[in-house]
C-alpha cells in the first residue's frame, strides 16, 4: 500500500507548491489574454487549460501517494508504453501541418512525444543511480543509455517532429554530463553526433527543417517566411517597452501578427503587455522554480532522488530556455513550448508529472519509512 | 500486495555517500547553467525592449495602423436662380486589395466569371496599378448598379481581397445641360499626377477633365478626409482610430440660368441644329445663357469614355466636341454691319441722314459687287441701311471709313480679340486690318477686301460670344464688360469667398449719340415693317436685333440650286443677335445656327423663345396691369 505517514505531510514542500501555482497563475492569465477577444465557439483555450491544470495537480496528489524509488521498477513498463504510443501516432495519429503527433483524447490532443521526454528522464535517472560508475562512465557502459534514448529519438524523428527529437538528444546530454563520463567516451560521442548531423543535414532533415535554421543564420533572406514570425515575436517584445501596452491591450497579438501566440510565442504577447518589468518579474519566479528543482536535487537523499530532480529540472529548463531563445529571435522556430505557459495539455500535464516527482523527491528527502531507524 | 520487484525499496537505497556528495556538487554547476542562460535572456529583453523599445513600438504601430483616404464631396454647382445643376452622390467602386488576396490571378477569374466582365479590361487596370502599394484598392469596377453591389456584398466570402469602396459621384441634375461650360471629371492621368501636387492627388483621384470643373478644380475638389483603422495581419480592419472628415469642395453659383439655358439647347436640339446661343447682362456682363449644339454627353464621360463613342463624337460632322461659343470662329456676316456703321459715323464720312442709291449692285474696280437684293433698296439712310441690311450701303461707307478704321471700333466692341471668359481654348477672333495682312499674308492690302470686310465677310472672324458682347456693348451704350460665368463662390461653412463684380475692360466713348441711331436701325429690323426679323417680335416687348448669313463658300456651282439642295456643309451659317427691351436694354442675346441659311428664320425663333422665357413674368405682369387699366377705364 502507498505510505502516508504524517510526518511525510510535515515534510510537503509548500514553497515549491506555491512557485508553481505562481507561475500557472501568471501562464493562465497570459492565455486568457493570448486568445482574447474569445472565439463564439468551443472552449477557450485558458478554460481548457486551467481544467488541464486541475487535473495535473490531482496526478502529483498521486504521484505523492508512492515512494518516487517505486520508479525503478515502473520506468520500464511507462517507457515501453510510451513508445507504443509513439509508434501508434506514427501509424493512426491525428495529423497536422505534414506531421503526425497526436492521439485524440476529446479534452485534449495527447501528444506521446511530450511524454516521452519524461519517461527518458526517468529512465535514464534510474539507469545512472544505480549504475555507480566512481571513475566515470565508460564507452560500454554507454550503451544502453543511448539506445534508450536513440529509440523515442528517431520515433518522434519521424514523425517529424525535429525540435521534440532534439530536446530528448539534449536530455540525454545532460543527464549524461552530469553523471560523469570518462574523456575518451566525449571524444567517440562527439566524432558520432557530428557524423550524424552531416548524415542528417545530407538525407534527413525535410525542407522545411533546413530553411529554419537558414533562416536564422540570414534572417533578411525570406522576410515574409520563417523569418516573418521572428520579427514579428520580437516587435511585440520590443514594443512592450519598460511598462508593456498594458494586460489585454497588446496589439501584436491580438491583431493576429504574432504567429502561434498561445502556444509557442506565449511569452512573446507576456513580454508585449507587460513589458521589461512584468517579463524580469515573470522570468524571476520561473528561474526561481528551477533553481529550487536543484536545490531539490541537493538534497535528495539517494542517488536516484539526485538524477529525479536534475533531469526534470533540466527538462523544464531547456524547454524554457530554447523556447525564450526562439521568441527573442536567437533560435529558429523549432516548435519547443515553454513549459506551464505555453497553451498544450501534454506538455502541461508532463511539466505537472516532472514536478510531481519533483515535490515526491523533497517530501521524501529524510529518511522516513520502515527502514528509518536502521 | 506485491509492489516492485524488491522486497523492500529500503535494498536499492545506495550507501556510497562519497559518490553522492560528489554528484551534488556538481548540481553547482548546473546552477551555473541556469544563471547563465538567464542572464543572456534578460539581457536580450533589455536589449530589445529598453534600448530598442521605442523602434519596435513604432514598428508594431505601422503594423497595426492603416491610413485611407476619404475623397470629399466635390463642391456643387448652382445657376443664378440656385437651382442644383451638378451634385453629388454616393457611387459604388468594386475595389480590389491586393494585401487581402493570396491569390489574384485565381480572384480576377472567379470575379470576371462571377460579374460577366472581360478579364482582359480587369488585368489593364492591374498593370496600371501596379506601383501602388499593396493595401491601397484599385477600381475594377466603377459606378455598379445596385444588383451588383448586392451580389458582391453577399459574396464577399468568396471573393477575399474584393471590396465595395463608397465615393462620392457627380450627379447631373439637367444631364447634358451646358455641358460644355461645365465640364466633366475623369480620373486623374500620369502625367497630370506628375505636374500636380503630390499630397493633393493619388492615382484614382478624380480631376477636373474640362470646362469650369477643370478651370476650378482648386475651388470645387475640397480636402481629403482620412480614416485610419486598425488591422489585423490578414489586413481585416478591426476598430477605426483616427477619423478625419473630408472637406466638401467649395459651391459655384453660376450666372447662367439654367431655365434659359434648356430652352436654347431644347430648341436648337428640336431643330437638330448645330451652333451656339449666348445671352448676357448687358450691364453687367453676366452670362446668362452659354450653349453649343449638339450637345456634349457627359453621362459617356464618368468612368472614362469608350472609345467607339469617342470616334463617333470626333467623326460628328456637327462637331460636338467643339464649344462653340467660344471656340468656333464664324464670319459675322450683317451683324458687322453695326460696327461698319459707326466706324462711318465717327469718322465722319456720314451722318445719320447720308444717303447712297442701291441699284443691287456696286461697282469698284472692275467687278461688280451685288447686294443681296438683287432688285435694289433705292435710296437708302443709315437707319433703313441696317433695317433692310443694305450691302451697298455699307460697301460705301465701309470703303470711306477704311478697313483700319472698322477694324478699330470692331476692337472696341469686343472683336479680333480674347474676352477673357472663364472657358478654355477661346479664339481670339479676327478684325482684319492692312498690317495685319502685310504681316501675315504678306501681302498688300486690297481695296476691294474693304467691300468684303464692311458686310462682315472675307477675312473677318468672331466668335458667337464676340458678337453677343459687341451686341450688348451698342445696347449699354459703349462699355464692353468682361463676360463672367461665376456669381459667387461659397465655401462649405457659407462664406462667399468670391463674389461677382462687373469688369468694364474697354469702352466707346459715345459722345455724339452714334449708338441711339444704330439702336434705332436695329429696332427697325424686328419691329419695322421692312425688318429681316419681324418674325421675332414678342408682344409688349421692344427688341433690338440684327441678323446674318455668313458664307460658308462662294461656289459658282450652287448659285442656281434652291437652298434646300445645296449640301448641308455649303449651305451659309446664320446669325441673329439682338437685346431687349429696346427702351432700356437688359439681356442680349445671340443665336449662331451652323448652315442654317438665314439668320431672321433659322437663329431668329431661338433668340425669341429666349427673350420670351426670360421675360415671361415682367410680360405677364404688364399685360394684367394694362387688363386692370383698361377695365378701369371702361368703368
Amino acid at each position: 500500500m502507498p505510505r502516508i505517514d504524517r510526518r511525510l505531510l510535515y515534510s510537503f514542500d509548500w514553497i515549491l507548491l506555491a512557485i508553481l501555482m505562481g507561475v500557472c497563475g501568471m501562464a493562465l492569465m497570459n492565455l486568457y489574454s493570448a486568445s482574447y477577444p474569445p472565439l463564439p465557439y468551443g472552449i477557450p483555450p485558458y478554460i481548457k487549460q486551467c481544467y488541464l491544470f486541475l487535473l495535473g495537480l490531482a496526478s502529483i496528489v498521486f504521484i505523492l501517494c508512492f515512494d518516487y524509488r517505486e520508479l525503478h521498477f515502473w520506468n520500464y513498463p511507462f517507457y515501453i508504453l510510451i513508445v507504443l504510443l509513439l509508434l501508434f501516432v506514427l501509424f493512426a495519429g491525428n495529423s497536422a501541418g505534414g506531421a503526425q503527433r497526436w492521439i485524440n483524447l476529446g479534452l485534449f490532443k495527447l501528444q506521446p512525444s511530450e511524454l516521452a521526454k519524461l519517461a527518458l528522464v526517468v529512465t535514464l535517472a534510474s539507469y545512472y543511480s544505480r549504475k555507480e560508475q566512481p571513475g566515470g562512465y565508460g564507452i560500454r557502459d554507454m550503451v544502453t543509455p543511448v539506445l534508450l534514448t536513440l529509440l523515442p529519438f528517431l520515433l518522434i524523428l519521424k514523425q517529424p517532429d525535429l525540435g521534440t527529437a532534439l530536446m530528448l538528444g539534449i536530455i540525454f546530454v545532460s543527464m549524461t554530463v552530469f553523471a560523469k563520463v570518462r574523456w575518451q567516451t566525449y571524444g567517440l560521442g562527439l566524432i558520432l553526433c557530428s557524423a550524424a548531423g552531416v548524415f542528417a543535414w545530407l538525407y534527413l532533415l525535410k525542407e522545411y527543417q533546413k530553411r529554419r535554421i537558414e533562416t536564422l543564420l540570414n534572417p533578411a533572406k525570406d522576410p515574409m517566411g520563417q523569418g516573418y514570425q521572428i520579427l514579428q515575436s520580437k516587435i511585440a517584445v520590443g514594443s512592450g517597452e519598460f511598462s508593456g501596452k498594458g494586460y489585454l491591450e497588446g496589439t501584436q497579438g491580438h491583431l493576429h501578427f504574432l504567429p502561434e501566440r498561445h502556444t509557442d510565442f506565449a511569452f512573446a504577447v507576456w513580454s508585449e503587455e507587460m513589458g521589461f518589468a512584468g517579463s524580469v518579474t515573470f522570468l524571476s519566479v520561473y528561474f526561481c522554480m528551477l533553481f529550487w528543482g536543484l536545490y531539490a536535487a541537493m538534497t535528495a537523499r539517494d542517488r536516484f532522488g539526485v538524477f529525479l530532480s536534475f533531469g526534470v529540472v533540466m527538462l523544464i529548463f531547456w524547454q524554457a530556455v530554447i523556447n525564450l531563445l526562439m521568441i527573442l529571435g536567437f533560435l529558429p522556430v523549432v516548435g519547443i513550448p515553454l513549459p506551464l505557459v505555453s497553451y498544450g495539455g501534454s506538455s502541461l500535464l508532463t511539466t505537472l508529472f516532472g514536478l510531481g516527482i519533483l515535490m515526491n523527491v523533497r517530501m521524501r528527502r529524510f529518511q522516513v519509512g520502515q527502514n528509518a531507524d536502521k | 500486495m506485491k509492489w516492485s520487484r524488491y522486497k523492500n525499496l529500503d535494498e536499492i537505497v545506495e550507501h556510497d555517500d562519497a559518490e553522492l556528495d560528489s554528484l551534488k556538487k556538481r548540481i553547482f554547476f548546473a546552477a551555473l547553467l541556469i544563471l547563465f542562460f538567464a542572464a543572456i535572456i534578460v539581457g536580450r529583453l533589455w536589449f530589445l525592449q529598453i534600448y530598442k523599445g521605442e523602434e519596435y513600438r513604432n514598428r508594431s504601430e505601422n503594423n497595426r495602423v492603416r491610413m485611407r483616404e476619404v475623397a470629399a464631396p466635390r463642391g456643387s454647382i448652382e445657376d443664378r436662380m440656385g437651382r442644383e445643376m451638378v451634385t453629388n452622390k454616393p457611387s459604388f467602386n468594386v475595389v480590389l486589395v491586393r494585401e487581402d488576396s493570396n491569390d489574384v490571378d485565381k480572384l480576377l477569374k472567379n470575379i470576371a466569371l462571377a460579374l460577366d466582365l472581360d478579364i482582359s479590361r480587369l488585368w489593364d487596370k492591374l498593370r496600371d496599378a501596379e506601383h501602388k502599394p499593396k493595401h491601397l484598392p484599385i477600381r475594377l469596377l466603377e459606378d455598379v448598379d445596385w444588383e451588383t453591389l448586392a451580389y458582391v456584398e453577399n459574396h464577399n466570402q468568396e471573393f477575399p481581397g474584393i471590396r465595395i469602396e463608397t465615393i462620392p459621384a457627380r450627379v447631373y441634375h439637367y444631364n447634358n445641360l451646358a455641358a460644355h461650360a461645365i465640364g466633366y471629371l475623369g480620373e486623374i492621368s500620369k502625367k497630370e499626377l506628375a505636374n500636380r501636387n503630390s499630397e493633393i492627388y493619388t492615382g484614382g483621384d478624380l480631376i477636373g477633365k474640362m470646362g469650369l470643373e477643370r478651370l476650378r478644380e482648386a475651388d470645387l475638389r475640397g480636402e481629403k478626409g482620412s480614416s485610419s483603422s486598425e488591422v489585423n495581419a490578414r489586413g481585416f480592419e478591426q476598430q477605426l482610430l483616427k477619423n478625419i472628415e473630408p472637406l466638401p469642395g467649395n459651391t459655384i453659383q453660376l450666372t447662367l440660368d439654367a431655365e434659359l439655358q434648356k430652352v436654347a439647347e431644347d430648341l436648337m436640339d428640336a431643330g437638330d441644329k448645330a451652333g451656339a446661343v449666348v445671352a448676357m447682362e448687358v450691364k453687367t456682363g453676366r452670362m446668362l445663357v452659354l450653349a453649343s449644339n449638339p450637345v456634349l454627353p457627359i453621362n459617356q464621360f464618368v468612368g472614362g469614355i469608350s472609345h467607339k463613342n469617342w470616334n463617333a463624337l470626333l467623326e460628328n460632322p456637327k462637331h460636338p466636341l467643339i464649344n462653340k461659343v467660344v471656340q468656333a470662329m464664324y464670319p459675322p456676316g450683317s451683324t458687322y454691319k453695326m460696327m461698319t456703321a459707326i466706324a462711318g459715323l465717327s469718322s465722319g464720312v456720314i451722318t445719320k441722314d447720308t444717303v447712297f442709291y442701291c441699284p443691287g449692285h456696286y461697282y469698284f474696280g472692275n467687278r461688280r459687287y451685288h447686294c443681296w437684293k438683287r432688285g435694289g433698296h433705292g435710296a437708302v439712310d443709315l437707319k433703313r441701311a441696317i433695317s433692310e441690311s443694305c450691302d451697298v450701303y455699307f460697301y460705301q461707307v465701309g470703303l470711306r471709313a477704311g478697313v483700319d478704321k472698322l477694324a478699330e471700333i470692331a476692337n472696341m466692341f469686343g472683336l479680333g480679340h480674347k474676352s477673357g471668359i472663364e472657358m478654355e481654348h477661346e479664339k481670339s477672333g479676327l478684325a482684319p486690318t492692312k498690317a495685319w495682312k502685310k504681316k501675315n499674308r504678306k501681302q498688300k492690302w486690297q481695296e476691294g477686301e474693304t467691300l468684303s470686310v464692311a458686310i462682315g465677310q472675307g477675312f473677318n472672324l468672331t466668335t458667337p460670344l464676340q458678337i453677343c458682347l459687341m451686341t450688348a456693348a451698342i445696347a449699354n451704350g459703349g462699355k464692353q464688360y468682361v463676360p463672367q460665368v461665376i456669381e459667387k463662390v461659397t465655401n462649405p461653412e457659407g462664406k462667399v469667398v468670391d463674389q461677382f463684380e462687373p469688369i468694364v475692360a474697354s469702352e466707346f466713348k459715345d459722345d455724339n449719340g452714334y449708338l441711339k441711331l444704330i439702336r434705332e436701325g436695329m429696332e427697325e429690323v424686328v419691329q419695322g415693317r421692312r425688318g429681316t426679323a419681324r418674325k421675332v417680335r414678342i408682344k409688349g416687348l421692344t427688341i433690338g436685333g440684327k441678323t446674318g448669313t455668313a458664307q460658308v463658300v462662294r461656289l459658282k456651282q450652287y448659285k442656281h440650286l434652291k437652298e434646300e439642295d445645296i449640301p448641308y456643309k455649303f449651305r451659309d451659317h446664320a446669325w441673329f443677335t439682338c437685346y431687349a427691351p429696346a427702351e432700356d436694354p437688359e439681356i442680349a442675346v445671340t443665336v449662331l445656327v451652323e448652315h442654317g441659311l438665314h439668320g431672321g428664320s433659322s437663329a431668329g425663333p431661338v433668340a425669341r423663345a429666349i427673350l420670351a422665357a426670360y421675360f415671361e413674368e415682367p410680360l405677364r405682369l404688364a399685360a394684367e396691369a394694362k387688363a386692370a387699366a383698361e377695365e378701369n377705364k371702361s368703368e
